[in-house]
């Protein structure tokens, strides 16, 4: 019950999507934003509205050690029980929290082909079987495609939806779409982007890649305080 | 005592069992001529080593508790806290790291750098202590101090740089190379105490040059004045490459090698120069308290002499003059006569006698000021306080102290043992705040309870040694506990007029799962149902229920009770019979209340080589570990997991085997969780078995 309160209350439905995945099986998911803007905060939420349904999640980072992965779930799942005065949150967070698995390596470490590695380790031994993969920290330049495309066929394999946040610098020109130049040798192989832009105090989520154009005032934006995605009341009403 | 901070050195000395640590400090204390005679770490000679004080030390060859010791090389005050090699003392060790500000990692030529090297240097690492190594045994058969850099490099990832280059190994081992200075050193005389300086030989000079290049190459990248000096081809003097080298330590970016053979007395007057030289003074290291009036906040303190006192005992020893405190004082001076407060305690102590030590010797002073190591006499405090200038309110360690999560009865053979054992009792739950002891009422044995079952074998097995104690242990018990998970009401009437006085009271109200305390009691009668004077005996009949839950026997926490309703009767009520109806009362609702039982689940991180991980999830995974996460370091890498500790009894055998001896493990009480049904029933059986055998 408590669950599904956060579930129904997920402002993330607002994007539009049927699905609560919003991204295929095998599909790719972006959230793109400048340094310190909160993709990371923005797809931690998405991986505890995974886990609130009952599906599992990697985070793999490739900044941060495990402790501070655990404490932006911590800090934000606490968030989001207040904002929706959910009771009983440890109860909730014991619960939800079997279904989180976090592997970080360093930058210079990651590879396609380790993460496969680490991950049939986990699957053979029957210790975690992730449904969705969320991958922090990946540098996207021109070694990326190649990466991207093994990484696209683990998640085919393994049938994973797998997001990831992709570092947009403050000179970064875009395409006719909005498509940031970092994403553009790679993205025929993303199912969605969502962009993150700072609007005087507001953060805001714009949604790249559903055809529409970008609007002025999109329907989320996330809270600069609490780091949690909320309506756009202006647009809602 | 000097007064000069920069000439100041507080070192740790850390190695591996048989490295020959002690050997080394031993030497060190010849050379700086606090010892007018050498002795071996055995005891052969029936005194054993100066810093091996304790009886066990001194039988098995084995350093446990940290000796302070200090002594004076080139106008410098050295203070060397022998800290112990064997990784189940890691209270001690992590203690002693604490205080020290530099260290030297003892490798041995032979075996080179050996799992216990890696624990140590780990530790060193956490506490981010800038060290240098030295590559003792060179004298030995097999000795490869070339092999044993690079295992500094590949197994531990440090930037080894080699100050020396060996003349001859083995037994052909005859001195070593000062690569800074470029001249051959030889050590002469009965003990090696006359240096002789010569040229280098011809054979060794190309290899040298090379070295020597290396060296600087490194240096420079930490000294822009080296660089200048290379650059406009000028004359490279030692000095240069001396401050660039002791920027990289302090940064903890490179490890200074040095080499020798303590027991052969070669080449530890020269790493006493690279002590003085390269290693941090305290005013270098930048240490932090914790405000207790702002949530534990960090606060910078500063080394010098005239700011308010702030000290961290860091041991305690009984002599025979009472207790002897080592402190090491961060800020402000300690004197003759100043009074000071026990932050834990709250209580003034004006000191009385201030002494230096030397392992067990000691010698009177009037003050320890900032960045120094002395001891304090006859003081009343237990290890870990922190003592300060009335005003202050700072911590050098976190005040919380987590409650016990395993225990062990431990059975004295006889009479003295039994004296003897609550001598060394007493003692250990001064030195360690988490270390309790108790008697069970019902089967009157002595519990002892601590954080983990290595944490108590080395108290049992020091009880023995130490104080002649001999106990037997029984097998560890997990301190689980209960609580309930639904609220449930209660309207209990204990009635009883079997002759004499009656007895008689009423009491109604409902229990509930609380997570705001251990057990909160709310009384909500109107109107005298119950007199007030009677509420704090229903209160105390509450709380001894909560001491032993009735199926299981754990005692039961995160409660709260709320009376509302009750009677009383003019003659029969009294505080027994309220107590007795409280009682009955929680009995009542508490099967209603759909008891669980609750275990201790631990934080576990193990560290193993990045080609074990898979292997290491698994021990973790079968132990009913949640993994939380797994970090790639490189050749290294950590998992996390939450386990409980009912299932980490011999984990760390375990762990040796699978991971071919590289793995370790840390681990500390995370939180309770409730005990998965099937668990739920073996305890019970075990509860009700543990029953029938009392009775």
């Amino acid at each position: 019950m408590l669950k599904q309160n956060l579930i129904l209350r997920n402002p993330l439905r607002q994007l539009g999507y049927e699905d609560d995945d919003i991204i295929p099986v095998g599909g790719f998911g972006a959230v793109l934003a400048r340094a310190g803007v909160g993709k990371t905060a923005l797809l931690v939420q998405f991986a505890l509205n995974t886990m609130l349904r009952g599906r599992r999640v990697l985070h793999v980072s490739l900044q941060d050690p495990v402790a501070k992965v655990d404490l932006w779930y911590r800090e934000l799942f606490r968030h989001l029980a207040v904002q929706y005065q959910v009771g009983q949150i440890r109860t909730l967070w014991e619960e939800i929290l079997p279904l989180r698995f976090i592997m970080t390596f360093k930058v210079e470490g990651f590879s396609a082909p380790r993460l496969r590695e680490r991950l049939h380790d986990l699957m053979a031994q029957n210790i975690f079987r992730p449904d969705t993969i969320i991958l922090d920290g990946l540098v996207f330049d021109d070694a990326s495609p190649s990466v991207l495309a093994d990484l696209k066929s683990m998640s085919e394999d393994l049938s994973l939806r797998t997001w990831f946040t992709v570092h947009v610098h403050r000179q970064v020109q875009a395409d006719a779409d909005g498509i940031p130049k970092p994403l553009l040798p790679a993205d025929d192989l993303f199912d969605m982007a969502m962009l993150l832009v700072t609007e005087g105090n507001e953060m805001h989520i714009r949604d790249l890649k559903s055809g529409r154009t970008p609007s002025l005032h999109p329907v989320l934006i996330l809270d600069p305080a609490t780091m949690l995605i909320k309506e756009n009341v202006a647009v809602a009403s | 005592m000097k007064k000069d901070l920069a000439k100041v050195r507080n070192i740790g000395i850390s190695a591996h069992i048989d490295s020959g640590k002690t050997t080394l400090t031993e030497r060190i204390l010849f050379y700086t001529k606090r010892i007018h005679a050498i002795h071996e770490v055995k005891g052969k000679d029936g005194v054993g080593a100066t810093m091996d004080s304790m009886e066990l030390e001194r039988e098995r060859g084995i350093t446990i508790a940290s000796a302070a010791t200090y002594c004076e090389w080139n106008g410098h005050e050295i203070n060397i806290i022998d800290t112990p090699g064997h990784v189940d003392f890691t209270i001690e060790v992590e203690r002693s790291l604490r205080v020290l500000d530099g260290a030297i990692l003892v490798l041995c030529s032979v075996g080179g750098v050996q799992s216990q090297s890696i624990t140590v240097d780990q530790q060193m690492k956490r506490y981010r202590v800038p060290c240098m190594a030295f590559i003792n045994k060179c004298d030995r058969s097999g000795a490869n101090p070339k092999r044993v850099v690079e295992q500094l490099r590949s197994k531990l990832g440090h930037n080894a740089v080699l100050l020396q280059a060996p003349i001859g190994l083995e037994s052909n081992f005859a001195g070593v190379i000062d690569l800074i200075e470029m001249r051959a050193v030889y050590f002469d005389g009965p003990h090696g105490e006359e240096l002789r300086h010569e040229d280098i030989p011809d054979g060794l000079l190309a290899e040298v040059l090379r070295l020597r290049e290396e060296l600087i190459d490194q240096a420079s990248l930490y000294s822009d004045a080296l660089t200048e000096a290379i650059l406009a081809e000028k004359e490279i003097t030692p000095d240069l490459i001396v401050a660039g080298l002791r920027n990289g330590v302090l940064k903890r970016r490179i490890t200074p090698v040095l080499m020798g053979s303590a027991y052969k007395n070669k080449g530890v007057q020269k790493l006493l120069d690279a002590v003085t030289s390269l290693l941090p003074c305290p005013a270098d290291v930048e240490n932090t308290a914790l405000k207790l009036d702002e949530n534990e906040a960090p606060i910078i303190l500063k080394s010098t002499p005239s700011e308010p006192v702030v000290a961290l005992a860091f041991k305690l020893e009984d002599g025979p003059f009472g207790q002897l405190t080592y402190i090491r004082v961060y800020q402000g001076t300690i004197a003759k006569g100043t009074t000071i407060v026990n932050v834990r305690s709250g209580r003034k102590i004006k000191v009385g006698r201030l002494a230096r030590m030397h392992a067990d010797q000691m010698e009177d002073i009037d003050a320890i000021s900032a960045g120094y190591i002395g001891a304090l006499f006859g003081v009343e405090c237990a290890s870990g306080d922190t003592f300060v200038s009335p005003g202050l309110n700072l911590a050098m360690t976190s005040m919380y102290v987590p409650a016990p999560v395993i225990s062990l009865a431990v059975v004295p053979k006889d009479n003295k043992a039994q004296i003897n054992m609550s001598k060394a009792l007493s003692r250990f739950t001064k030195e360690d705040p988490t270390f309790k002891c108790h008697v069970d009422r019902e089967t009157n044995e002595t519990i002892i309870a601590g954080m983990g079952e290595l944490h108590l074998d080395v108290y049992v097995e020091r009880m023995r040694r130490e104080y002649g104690a001999e106990v037997a242990t029984g097998n560890p018990r997990v301190a689980y506990r209960e609580t309930i998970t639904q609220r449930a009401d209660f309207n209990y009437i204990h009635k009883k007029q079997t002759g004499g006085a009656g007895q008689y009271g009423r009491i109604a109200g409902y229990i509930e799962p609380t997570s705001e305390g251990d057990f909160i009691f709310e009384n909500e009668i109107v109107g005298g149902a119950i007199p007030t004077q009677y509420i704090p005996a229903c209160e105390k009949g509450f709380r001894q229920s909560l001491e032993k839950g009735p199926k299981f026997e754990f005692p039961i926490t995160g409660i709260k009770v709320v009376i509302n309703d009750g009677a009383y009767h003019a003659v029969d009520s009294s505080d027994m019979a309220f107590q007795a109806a409280a009682r009955g009362a929680f009995r009542e609702a508490y099967q209603r209340a759909r008891p669980v039982v609750h275990e201790p689940i631990m934080k576990v991180v193990v560290e193993a080589p990045t080609e074990f991980q898979g292997p290491v999830m698994a021990l973790l995974n079968q132990r009913r570990g949640m993994i939380v996460g797994a970090q790639d370091e490189g050749r290294m890498c950590f998992v996390e997991a939450q386990v409980p500790l009912a299932e980490m009894f011999g984990f760390s055998t375990v762990l040796r085997s699978a991971t071919q001896g590289k793995g370790q493990f840390t681990m500390e009480f995370s939180l309770y969780r409730q005990v998965p049904n099937s668990i739920a029933e073996k305890i019970a059986e075990e509860a009700a078995a543990r029953k029938r055998n009392a009775a």
